[in-house]
């Protein structure tokens, strides 16, 4: 019953739901590993150039998580029943959040190994072990704001919509960011608009470790993006909890 | 002297320009089984989520085992049902039998509870396979799990043939009495009838009234007596039935098949709800 318990207890519940969800597991875990084996791989000859993409995946595959995981996620759920009986329970607000963390960082995690697992078998990528613990660090730093963004998707945008529009912020975003390309491919408009993109400050963080991105000036940024992000999470949320639970 | 568990007193609240309860006052205390009665939209929803803590009244108080139903510490003394068609389809019976009980400080055996409602079979099976009956029982053993002072009940039948119906009730009251308390809504009379030791009746928002089966039937019964008469069947309500048959008999009109049937709980509901205030 203590606070770790219920967690726990909601944590089981929501990653048994997903886990047994094809339509949430394969787009999330298995599509970033995919396209990185069409796209990525046949090019990615050098070591330098598959660490580079390998990276850029990584933060493909851990955006799609955040997104999907918090945007549909809340959206679906907000309205449903279900939620509504699991409010009578005796957990604050706090359990169910937490548990949708703990999945998004379970499969966040299982995304982004799979991504590196097959880097690793297909490509001549290599990190060091200093790498590999900065990776780890700055993908769980650098997926805040999607995951704030996420939860704004979630709130502001009917279940129906939620698909779609995660969709099209995931894609475009991740494109323009530099994440399926390296930037300097990309085409005018997109590469004039990709350095004022979360996706691609993210990229940034991510390819410092390589020494081909600049954090110095992605941490800030992407600070900046949490919070417009958590300010539009908040006005939903308390928009949410008016209308239904006042 | 009882104790109460749940006391709603002078609560009101309202949705934008729709008043859904004016004035809801009614207590339910340890071993009652109290129904909630009223037609559609009369506010017995919207009592009952502030009962559980889902909304806040805007006038009046609504006190849960002494303390607020937002307070995390008198929910762990209730449990409800979910609604009708409300589990994610792909989760098991035993999986969210144990997430439920694993909220409440001493919970029933999740396993004696399926078994109690008769899902000891289905308990690893998927939800979404279950019948709307199954669903139904499931909805009905988790607010038992965490083995609550207070179970509410939200339309725990609705939508189950008669036999099911009776079935789960048998149950519910088996697991009922003792220090725990019963509160529910149905759309079916004959559940209050048989099963509930006090009625609260809401229309338009207010409470109507407010006492057993019995004195229900006693105040707002209005007796029927049928007849076969030269022109056909006759069937009527009537408030005096000696008076009605005294003048019958004077009239020389010829009749058979006289009969004057005890009044239902339904006769007395509908004679309560539709009488003007």
């Amino acid at each position: 019953m203590s606070a770790a318990r219920l967690v726990l207890a909601h944590t089981r519940l929501m990653l048994l739901d997903l886990m047994r969800s094809p339509a949430y597991v394969i787009p999330t875990v298995v599509f970033p590993s995919m396209f990185f084996l069409i796209f990525a791989a046949p090019n990615a000859r050098q070591a330098a150039r598959a660490d580079f993409v390998t990276l850029s995946f990584v933060a493909f595959a851990i955006i799609g998580v955040t997104l999907f995981q918090f945007g549909v996620g809340i959206a679906a759920e907000r309205g449903r029943p279900w939620e509504r009986y699991l409010r009578t329970l005796p957990a604050g607000p706090f359990v169910r959040f937490a548990a949708r963390i703990a999945c998004a960082l379970a499969f966040g995690l299982c995304a982004a190994a799979l991504v590196t697992i097959t880097a690793r078998l297909t490509t001549p990528m290599d990190l060091d072990a200093m790498q590999w613990l900065r990776l780890a660090a700055f993908a769980c730093a650098g997926a805040i704001p999607f995951v704030l963004f996420g939860i704004a998707i979630g709130y502001w945008v009917s279940a129906r919509a939620a698909i779609p529009i995660a969709n099209i912020f995931y894609l475009l975003l991740s494109f323009a960011g530099g994440l399926w390309m390296p930037p300097r491919y990309l085409p005018g408009f997109a590469a004039s608009i990709s350095p004022y993109l979360p996706t691609r400050q993210f990229g940034e963080l991510l390819w410092s470790i390589v020494g081909a991105g600049n954090a110095a000036h992605a941490l800030p940024s992407l600070a900046v993006y949490s919070l417009i992000f958590a300010i539009l999470a908040a006005i939903g949320y308390r928009r949410d909890e008016r209308t239904r639970y006042a | 002297m009882m104790m109460t568990y749940l006391k709603l007193d002078a609560v009101a609240k309202r949705y934008g320009s729709v008043r859904a309860l004016r004035d809801a006052t009614f207590s339910v205390g340890a071993g009652e089984i109290v129904a909630v009665l009223g037609p559609n939209g009369a506010g017995k929803t919207t009592a009952l989520e502030i009962a559980l803590g889902l909304r806040a009244a805007d006038a009046g108080t609504a006190t849960l085992f002494g303390g607020s139903p937002k307070s995390l510490a008198m929910r762990r003394r209730l449990g409800a049902t979910p609604q009708l068609s409300g589990f994610p389809d792909a989760l098991r019976p035993r999986e969210i039998a144990r997430a439920v009980a694993a909220h409440y400080p001493d919970p029933a055996d999740v396993d004696e509870t399926l078994a109690a409602f008769g899902l000891a079979a289905l308990a690893n099976r998927r939800v979404g396979d279950l019948s709307g009956g199954e669903q139904r029982r499931l909805a009905v053993a988790l607010a038992f799990v965490g083995a609550p002072d207070l179970v509410v009940l939200d339309e725990p039948t609705t939508g189950l043939d008669v036999e099911s119906r009776r079935a789960l009730w048998d149950r519910i009251r088996a697991l009922s009495g003792g220090r725990r308390a019963v509160l529910f809504t149905t759309h079916y009379l004959e559940e209050a009838e048989t099963s509930a030791t006090r009625v609260v009746v809401i229309v338009d928002g207010a409470v109507r009234f407010d006492g057993t089966p019995a004195s229900l039937r006693e105040r707002f019964g209005v007796r029927r007596i049928s007849y076969i008469g030269p022109d056909g069947p006759i069937d009527i309500a009537t408030g005096d039935t000696d008076d009605y048959v005294r003048t019958l008999v004077h009239s020389g009109v010829a009749f058979r098949d006289l009969e004057i049937a005890t009044t239902s709980l339904e006769d007395a509901f509908v004679a309560l709800t539709e009488s003007p205030r």
